[in-house]
């Protein structure tokens, strides 16, 4: 069977998706750009907007598109074709945490990348660059496995209760969850007071999130360590390396037994901030940026900064895996597990050919691994593993 | 919220001034008050002229009036000079002497003018206050000293902590980006024949105290905005923001770069002070170099995009990049990106 056919057969599905599809619309929809892929080799449809939310569902119920965006800004022409005629009026506050970009250990096992100039390949996440012939025609197949899904749950968690909800001090309702329908999590904030925010502000919130320019107080023989409860970074920090000291990690941060317990000790009393010297101190500093590092949030900063950007629709399907772009509460996220519940098509089950794939747990049960082979699967995962280039429909 | 003359006067920001100099656009006796020997236009003339010459104004007590009008007239002055560079000098002393007047205030009084200029969201919060995060990044983006920097702030809630002192530094640099905004917008159309012999006056004293570098022609258009920085400048900032011992060359690439775009060298001074080899002497000297403040008296200006790519300094990083071939290149269409969307 051609690929054709399985082009095919995944549009069908999309429009029988589309055809009862009744996602909510983003805040203010009409001032939104959106855009669209209609199909695999399509170019991206951009510049589109509604000022009825039935045209949207009726535009994809007619062309199913492999991916529906739309723009995290808003504009008083949103359909205008150049970005100066559009005029901007403001913009969400996005965060993208993608394992696209978060080493994982487990992509040593799941993942293989090929250079398409010289086909050298190799396993685990791709390089930039190719090692051997430097091209950057890269092409990666990843996967998402339970321990990927773990790390971003957290990076996100992270993000929202730490950052967003305690410092900057948004409500619930104000920030929205997005499984971005393949590798990790949007996270959108809607609010006034982030709707106007120029670049330079977004920068510094994206630096915040992720411990960037952090200057750690004092030198190498004396400095001021914070309290427990101290607020931003400081108590961060103070909590870090509390977690680490009394945590399992304390040979790992290779530090003397008494030292370990002085600090631990004077976390627990300080209500102020108080002085180390000498090796504490030394052995504080070093803490201080281990504790930075479990601390920081990885999230793709480009897409925060940049003010016109478009981003998946939630509720929309991906193309690159069928899966649903779902809205999921904070509540709901340590449960959430993508193979289940963004899975799109429920009923029935289909024969496809297998070029390659992992084990994986789909709709909670185990499949594969498949090597070169036809096998009848849930309609759900044939159209995952169609979609993501790894089988095509079998007669 | 009542304000005294003086007040008005001392803080050209507060609501019932700003109303002042936007009415003062349009309303009829601006072209008394723009004429040779109009009070008001000869105090605009010097309030300039102290902002050249001192890099700071000053407050006259004698006449208020002329004193709160003489500061709008001042604007439409320069802004008809067209000279980029005389608005940056004017909005930098008039930040100053505000800055001045700030720092004398009591804790209720800045309060009182900050909340009424800029509309900031700010409470008293044990000896200092709480500001929110908005508000304060608008004002605290323009610094380069990474005290400023958000992630070294306390921050909970939605608001960050600031003392007395950082909010009167804020207050005074919100002004100055303020004064900038509104310079930059055409004013006028023109000025009255009558006055431009003075003005034409003024231009050459400013001139001759100010002399065009080589290339002051695309510098003069570039104002300072970091979030238009391109990727290898953004980078290399950043790395010298946390204190890596950068190899010369990318100093140099940095150092040319920031002060293009109208750093002073001893701002520049203080970044490179975190290096792990900083030698006081030695980097004032460079930077004085550089600026062409000393030797050949040539500005220099950042190495082009080919160079930086073999000295390893390109991380190639967005989608603009392709389309250039010089950083500031780069960082003047990033401006004008910037310029039209803060124009509606
Ligand atoms: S291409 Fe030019 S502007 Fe872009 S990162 Fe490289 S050096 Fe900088
Ligand atoms: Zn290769
Ligand atoms: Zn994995």
């Amino acid at each position: 069977m051609s690929s054709r056919d399985s082009e095919n057969y995944i549009k069908k599905m999309f429009r029988e998706y589309y055809l009862k599809w009744d996602g909510r619309p983003p805040k203010e929809y009409e001032r939104r750009e959106y855009g669209f892929v209609p199909s695999r080799k399509g170019d991206v449809l951009r510049h589109v907007s509604f000022n009825d939310w039935r045209e949207m569902k009726e535009f994809l119920a007619k062309n199913a598109p492999l991916h529906v965006y739309y723009s995290s800004a808003y504009y008083l022409q949103p359909s205008a074709q150049d970005m100066e005629s559009k005029e901007w009026l403001g913009a969400d506050l996005v965060f993208d945490i993608d394992v696209d970009h978060i080493y994982t250990p487990c992509k040593e096992r799941h993942d293989k990348w090929l250079c398409l100039d010289c086909n050298f390949n190799g396993k685990g996440m791709a390089p930039e660059a190719c090692p051997k012939c430097s091209s950057k025609r890269i092409d990666g197949k990843a996967w998402f496995c339970e321990e990927c899904l773990n790390v971003a749950r957290e990076e996100t968690e992270k993000l929202v209760e730490d950052f967003l909800m305690s410092d900057f001090g948004f409500s619930e309702e104000e920030v929205e969850i997005v499984f971005s329908g393949r590798r990790g999590f949007h996270i959108h904030v809607e609010n006034d007071v982030v709707k106007q925010l120029d670049q330079k502000a977004r920068r510094e919130i994206v630096d915040y999130v992720k411990g960037m320019g952090l200057i750690l107080e004092g030198g190498r023989k004396k400095a001021h360590a914070p309290p427990l409860n101290a607020s931003g970074w400081h108590g961060r920090i103070a909590r870090g390396v509390y977690e680490l000291l009394v945590g399992c990690d304390k040979e790992g941060a290779g530090i003397e037994e008494g030292t370990t317990k002085t600090i631990c000790e004077k976390l627990q009393e300080s209500k102020g901030y108080w002085l180390v010297e000498g090796d504490v101190c030394r052995a504080w500093l070093s803490l201080a940026k281990k504790a930075v590092a479990s601390k920081r949030c990885n999230i793709d900063e480009r897409v925060t900064i940049d003010v016109k950007r478009l981003i998946r629709l939630p509720e929309t399907l991906h193309g690159g895996t069928g899966l649903i772009a779902l809205r999921i509460d904070i509540d709901g996220l340590s449960g959430f597990d993508p193979y289940k519940h963004a899975v799109a098509f429920n009923s029935g089950e289909i024969k496809v050919k297998v070029a390659e794939a992992p084990k994986i747990t789909f709709m909670g049960q185990e499949w594969g691994p498949y090597l070169n082979q036809v096998v009848e699967v849930p309609t759900g995962l044939a159209v995952y593993l169609i979609s993501s280039g790894n089988a095509e429909v079998s007669p | 919220m009542s304000f005294s003359k003086l007040d008005l006067a001392t803080y050209p920001f507060l609501s019932s001034t700003a109303r002042i100099i936007e009415e003062l656009g349009v309303s009829f006796y601006l072209e008394e008050l723009l004429s040779p020997t109009s009070e008001v236009f000869l105090r605009s003339l010097e309030r300039i002229r102290e902002a050249v010459f001192y890099r700071v104004t000053t407050l006259r007590r004698r006449d208020l009036d002329v004193e709160i009008l003489s500061h709008p007239v001042a604007l439409l002055i320069i802004n008809a000079m067209e000279d980029k560079r005389l608005l940056n000098i004017y909005a930098e002393a008039e930040k100053n002497r505000v800055h001045e007047g700030l720092i004398r205030e009591s804790h209720e009084r800045v309060l009182l003018l900050a909340v009424d200029g800029f509309g900031w969201h700010i409470h008293k919060e044990g000896d200092g206050f709480s500001l929110r995060f908005d508000d304060y990044l608008k004002a605290s983006t323009h610094m380069l000293d990474p005290y400023w920097k958000l992630v070294n702030r306390s921050v909970r809630g939605g608001y960050v902590e600031v003392s007395r002192k950082d909010v009167c530094r804020l207050l005074a640099e919100a002004y100055r980006a303020r004064i900038l905004e509104k310079g930059a917008k055409r004013l006028l159309e023109g000025l009255p024949e009558d006055v431009k012999p003075e003005v034409e006056g003024l231009r050459r004293e400013v001139d001759a105290a100010l002399p065009k570098g080589k290339a002051a022609g695309l510098i003069e258009r570039l104002e300072y905005n970091p979030s238009a920085f391109p990727p290898c400048i953004s980078k290399l900032l950043q790395e010298a923001e946390e204190g890596k011992n950068l190899p010369h060359m990318a100093r140099f690439t940095l150092a040319a770069f920031l002060l293009t775009v109208g750093k002073r060298p001893e701002e520049v001074m203080e970044l490179f002070r975190k290096m792990p080899d900083f030698n006081e002497e030695k980097t004032a000297y460079h930077l004085k170099h550089v600026a062409g403040e000393i030797g050949s008296k040539t500005r220099y200006l950042p190495p082009n995009c080919a160079s930086l790519r073999t000295l390893n300094l390109c991380p190639l990083g967005d989608s603009t990049c392709p389309k250039v071939k010089h950083p500031l290149v780069y960082y003047a269409r990033m401006l004008k990106l910037a310029r039209k969307r803060n124009h509606e």
